[in-house]
């Protein structure tokens, strides 16, 4: 496997993609062609950022926003769309070989060198919730926008019933020392588990439900809202278990989970800690009930775990929730193709922009900021603000006005920089592989509708 | 001349002068600790020492009475299904960890070492079952028809447990041989560090997820029902096959040369030296065959669940080993008494107050055994050596 | 001492001038770590005789029997076991070279029965028919032993345990026997008893060397003897020399 470095997203690459991409920006946003003609004048340097965990057991995720989100700085420039300033771009990698992977610590350095320089006015990323918890306070003291292609974690920007659980335990408040800054292009945990609720009363007509979650914030806080939600749509929480991600067996809780009449389960966890290996086992305790998951069960590891029981095709009738799939999005195809020009010379998965949930969401959370950029710029008479921290603050301002029809559609940010764009598709898995089913919206008054 | 004090009040069945035979430690320095030696609890109220040495005293009557209790709370709870459900999911649970306990006990009988690489030699035998079944396209064999999955079963054992058998001989011959005249915290940290070094293997060859064994669909179907409890073959073979192997082990160091040699080994390395015992040898013959079985124990778990994964092992070995103390550390018979008991223990505690709670109720029997009653429910009799 | 007060059978034999040596240490010293534990010992036991180590605690006497089978190895000096070099052979492998030891503190394997323990004496022996006679002659040497061979050794009495050791030494069809203290903390009654069985596995031609706390019966029972001190022989010869050798009667036998 390639693992991409800091390197590979060179000056030289920029440029040479920006030629490339020139010649092809059809489904650019308009307004940039609108306002380059005002800010013509503009001058000096305008820096944005990425910061995603490009290395060690993350780099089959994390390059693929980052890149995107580089494209997206390389066509701006094609068009313009900072008139006569200079538009620089920066990656950050957050991974360290101590944690093979992403670190909070190296996340929280990363965006105090950014914070430090006067030219830098918004970072896309991070890529990882726990990450976010350390670069938030950062980016907030420093009055800097930050902007997440993939947080799920709803305690980041609001509080809600479950961040005091002891498994989370996140103060939402302490998060933001000075202004609100924080940003994302993907809906929470929150939204997910109102529409798994749905699904579970309403679409797979479960009254009575069993409850797992693998003990760690992500799984333990969609298990809770989970409850919460469906006992509010009027279901029954049997019984609930937390139990480690080590836990190779669970047919002591399933026999419990039989024994109370339980008309479906539910796992809030990923595969890797036993989302598949319920399934298996449920198989094994022979129960012909219908298990439900989050978009961490939404794998093929979790189809491949549900099958190594002693029945090879116990997967199928699973049902998972997870990001909409997005390259069937008619507003997506015009970036996967653009994607793909523009890293073909990439070794395989990262030249085809499809094989990651959230490279289109990397490349939206970058052009969000840019244009946000943009109307700062064409308010202030096509010159960048006199103070950087003006700038910065402007940036900030203008993002909570953002309305922007991207490759995930049309996104807008509520009070708490959520975006108001949420869907989630229901997943099911058919003849041994995941397929959609229903793309599911929840309103503000927590009203689920079928999107499509 | 003999010091029955260890000899426990609430053994189950069967455990005369015959159960001690099979006990591979001298466990003198083990012994319940009498008044005079704790300080602690000689130092506060004549009752607590009376309650410290009545506790003691009827541990294994205590904790049955716990267990049977909370298989009767079950069924209050659930009634007689979800009771036989969980007594069959715990014997199924006891059966490997019963298996994986008795290479604990029998590696710590012979040298006294608490092998922390026995369990990642559960894992890795995990692989070798999935290597041997992949090469010898076993799993079409033994779907095939029932006297292919006997040929099948009759080639993956045997196979399994030789390559695991030569893993361990090969761990005890690089990793403890030259330190066991060393202190003890020598080879016990070399242990862990093999352990360590067995799982980073193990994740680079085999990645980090569950690996499918493909074995699971060998065995399906339900045997028979009773009540509403549906019993399944691959229930029957988990338990049956454990028994055997356990009874196998226990007629072989009860009755061959080479199990003598292992017994005698264990209870006196210098006498067995003065009878022309090869002690080098034995030792390995006690790896080899603690090994065999962590590796029997693997195959049947690859029939059973189906996964393995490169650290599996670990959680599994630190549950067996508390079974062998639970059982009596160097007690054979007891190590595999002692997997049933937590495996009861596991299920029930899970199933009545939560399973989150289950390793922290496994671990907490720990500390009470090692207060309580250090020797283990079937310690042997303290014997005092003129 | 008792009827037994007799003057040694076997002393016939020495009139014999036997040449062949069973065991000869040529001046080992031994070292248990930085202690030295033996001075340049030298000794030698011939074919048929019962010789007797005698000294003070802490004198050298089981160490010199530890160095003869192989639990410890000389830093200096040679082993010859029937004129064959030995130091550094190997505890297991000297035992079936035919040295049998009954160690100090007897060493039973206490969660085994008698007759387990008789058995692992004879571990390395192939002759099921030897193994059954020598079995038989034990079980004829100390009767009780029969009585109790499904008995765990470690429920035994402290006599039965020295019996046991002695049978055990005795399985592995011995050359040559070690007996360290056969006599420790038993009754008088049984240590006449004992006694008298070592004269008796002597007369049947095992070489034994003997060490003994009580001075006296060793060196009657014995043909000659050593006298270690600080890990250094101090006197050797004849037994009756010994017996009446001033220094040993006030040293040793409390004259």
């Amino acid at each position: 496997m390639v693992k991409p470095t800091k390197g590979v997203l060179s000056i030289a690459s920029i440029a040479a993609l920006g030629v490339l991409a020139a010649c092809g920006t059809t489904s650019t946003p308009t307004s940039s062609s609108a306002g380059a003609t005002g800010i013509a004048g503009c001058h000096g340097t305008i820096t944005v950022a990425s910061d995603m965990p490009l290395t060690g057991g993350d780099a089959t995720d994390g390059p693929f926003p980052a890149y995107a989100a580089q494209l997206a700085v390389t066509q701006a420039n094609a068009n313009k769309l900072m008139g006569g300033c200079t538009l620089k771009y920066i990656s950050k990698d957050d991974s360290t070989v101590l944690k093979n992977g992403h670190d909070p610590a190296q996340g929280a350095a990363n965006i105090t060198a950014l914070a430090a320089d006067p030219t830098v006015m918004g970072v896309v990323g991070p890529f990882n919730s726990s990450v976010a918890l350390s670069e938030i306070p950062v980016a907030s003291r420093n009055h800097l926008a930050l902007i997440s292609p993939a947080n799920t974690n709803p305690c980041l920007t609001a509080v809600v019933a479950v961040c005091s659980d002891p498994t989370i335990a996140i103060n939402t408040a302490s998060l933001y020392p000075g202004p609100h800054t924080y940003f994302r292009v993907i809906a929470s945990d929150v939204q997910q588990s109102e529409i798994d609720a749905y699904v579970a009363y309403s679409v797979l007509k479960a009254h009575t439900i069993y409850v797992f979650d693998d003990q760690e914030a992500y799984g333990r806080g969609l298990a809770l809202l989970f409850m919460k939600y469906y006992k509010a749509d009027g279901g029954s929480v049997v019984g609930s278990v937390s139990l480690p991600g080590a836990t190779t067996t669970f047919s002591t809780q399933l026999s419990v989970a039989q024994s109370k009449g339980a008309q479906a389960i539910f796992f809030g966890g990923t595969t890797g800690n036993g989302c598949g290996l319920v399934r298996r086992d449920m198989g094994s305790a022979g129960m012909n009930i219908p298990l439900l998951g989050g978009d961490g069960c939404e794998d093929q590891l979790f189809i491949t775990n549900a099958n190594s029981g002693a029945k090879t095709s116990e997967a199928n009738g699973s049902y998972a929730t997870s990001a909409p799939d997005v390259t069937k999005l008619a507003s997506s195809a015009t970036f996967f193709s653009q994607y793909a020009a523009a890293y073909a010379s990439l070794p395989a998965p990262y030249n085809n922009g499809t094989k990651e949930p959230y490279t289109a969401y990397g490349y939206d959370a970058m052009n969000i900021l840019l244009h946000a950029i943009n109307s700062v710029l064409v308010g202030n008479g096509g010159q960048p603000p006199s103070s950087s921290q003006t700038f910065r603050d402007d940036v900030v301002a203008a993002l909570r006005q953002t309305s922007y029809d991207g490759a995930l559609g049309h996104t807008t940010f509520d009070a708490n920089g959520d975006t108001t764009n949420t869907g989630f598709t229901l997943y099911k898995v058919t003849n041994g592989a995941w397929v959609g089913v229903n793309t599911y919206a929840v309103d503000t008054s927590g009203n689920v509708s079928v999107k499509s | 001349m003999s010091d029955q004090s260890g000899t426990p009040g609430a053994a189950p069945g069967g455990t005369g002068g015959r159960t001690g035979a099979v006990t591979l430690v001298d466990q003198g320095n083990l012994g319940p600790r009498t008044s005079e030696g704790s300080s602690f609890f000689g130092a506060v109220t004549p009752i607590f020492r009376f309650l410290y040495s009545l506790i003691s005293k009827n541990f294994g009557a205590l904790l049955l009475a716990l267990i049977v209790l909370s298989i009767f709370g079950t069924f209050l709870q659930g009634g007689a299904t979800l009771m036989g459900n969980q007594i069959k999911n715990a014997l199924v649970l006891g059966a490997i960890y019963a298996l994986v306990a008795i290479g604990y006990t029998m590696v710590y009988g012979i040298i006294e070492l608490i092998n922390f690489a026995h369990g990642d030699v559960f894992t890795v035998s995990g692989f070798y079952a999935i290597f041997i079944a992949n090469t010898l396209h076993l799993n079409s064999l033994a779907t095939s028809s029932f006297g292919g999955l006997l040929l099948a079963l009759a080639i993956v054992f045997p196979l399994s447990m030789i390559a695991a058998g030569l893993t361990g001989m090969a761990i005890e011959f690089v990793a403890y041989r030259r330190l066991r005249d060393a202190p003890r915290l020598a080879p016990l940290i070399t242990a862990i560090g093999v352990s360590f070094l067995i799982e980073g293997v193990m994740l680079v060859r085999e990645g980090p997820d569950y690996v499918t064994t493909g074995q699971a669909s060998w065995i399906n179907g339900t045997a028979f029902t009773i009540g509403k409890v549906a019993v399944g073959y691959t229930d029957l073979f988990v338990v049956g096959t454990a028994l055997l192997l356990m009874f196998a082990l226990g007629a072989f160091v009860q009755r061959t040369r080479l199990g003598k040699a292992m017994r005698s080994t264990a209870q006196d390395r210098t006498a067995a030296l003065l009878c022309g015992i090869d002690i080098n040898r034995t030792i390995s013959a006690t790896f080899f065959i603690g090994s065999a079985l962590a590796a029997a124990a693997a195959v049947i778990y690859s029939i059973n669940y189906g996964d393995v994964k490169w650290n599996i092992g670990f959680r599994l070995g630190i549950i067996a080993f508390t079974a062998a103390v639970l059982g009596g550390i160097g007690n054979i018979v007891g190590a595999g008494v002692g997997g049933f008991l937590i495996g009861l223990i596991y299920v029930f505690g899970g199933s009545l107050i939560g399973g989150a709670w289950s390793e922290a109720l496994i671990f907490a029997i720990l500390v009470l055994i090692l207060t309580f009653r250090p020797v283990g429910l079937f310690g042997v009799e303290v014997t005092t050596r003129a | 001492m008792s009827e037994n007060g007799q003057p040694v059978v076997a002393i016939a034999a020495d009139t014999t001038t036997v040449t062949d040596k069973v065991i000869d240490l040529r001046a080992i010293d031994v070292y248990y770590g930085r202690v030295q534990a033996l001075i340049g010992v030298s000794l030698e036991v011939r074919q048929g005789e019962i010789v007797a180590l005698i000294g003070s605690n802490g004198a050298g006497k089981t160490t010199t029997l530890r160095t003869i089978s192989g639990l410890i190895s000389p830093r200096k000096g040679q082993v010859l076991l029937f004129g064959k070099a030995i130091q550094g052979v190997g505890a297991a492998q000297i035992a079936r070279l035919g040295v049998g030891h009954a160690p100090e503190g007897r060493r039973l394997f206490a969660r085994m029965t008698v007759r387990e323990n008789l058995d692992m004496g004879a571990y390395s022996r192939g002759d099921r028919a030897g193994i059954r006679t020598d079995l038989e002659r034990v079980y004829t040497l100390f009767p009780r032993l029969r009585e109790r061979d499904s008995q765990l050794a470690g429920s035994l009495s402290g006599g039965e345990q020295q019996m046991v050791a002695i049978g055990r030494a005795l399985m592995s069809a011995p050359k040559v026997l070690l007996l360290d203290e056969p006599s420790l903390g038993l009754a008088p009654i049984l240590v006449d008893a004992i006694f008298e069985v070592i004269r008796e596995i002597n007369a049947k031609g095992t070489t034994i060397l003997l060490i003994e706390q009580n001075a006296l019966l060793a060196l009657k029972t014995a043909v000659r003897g050593y006298v270690l001190e600080n890990g250094a022989v101090a006197l050797a010869g004849p037994s009756e020399e010994l017996i009446a050798s001033p220094d040993i009667q006030r040293a040793y036998l409390g004259m």
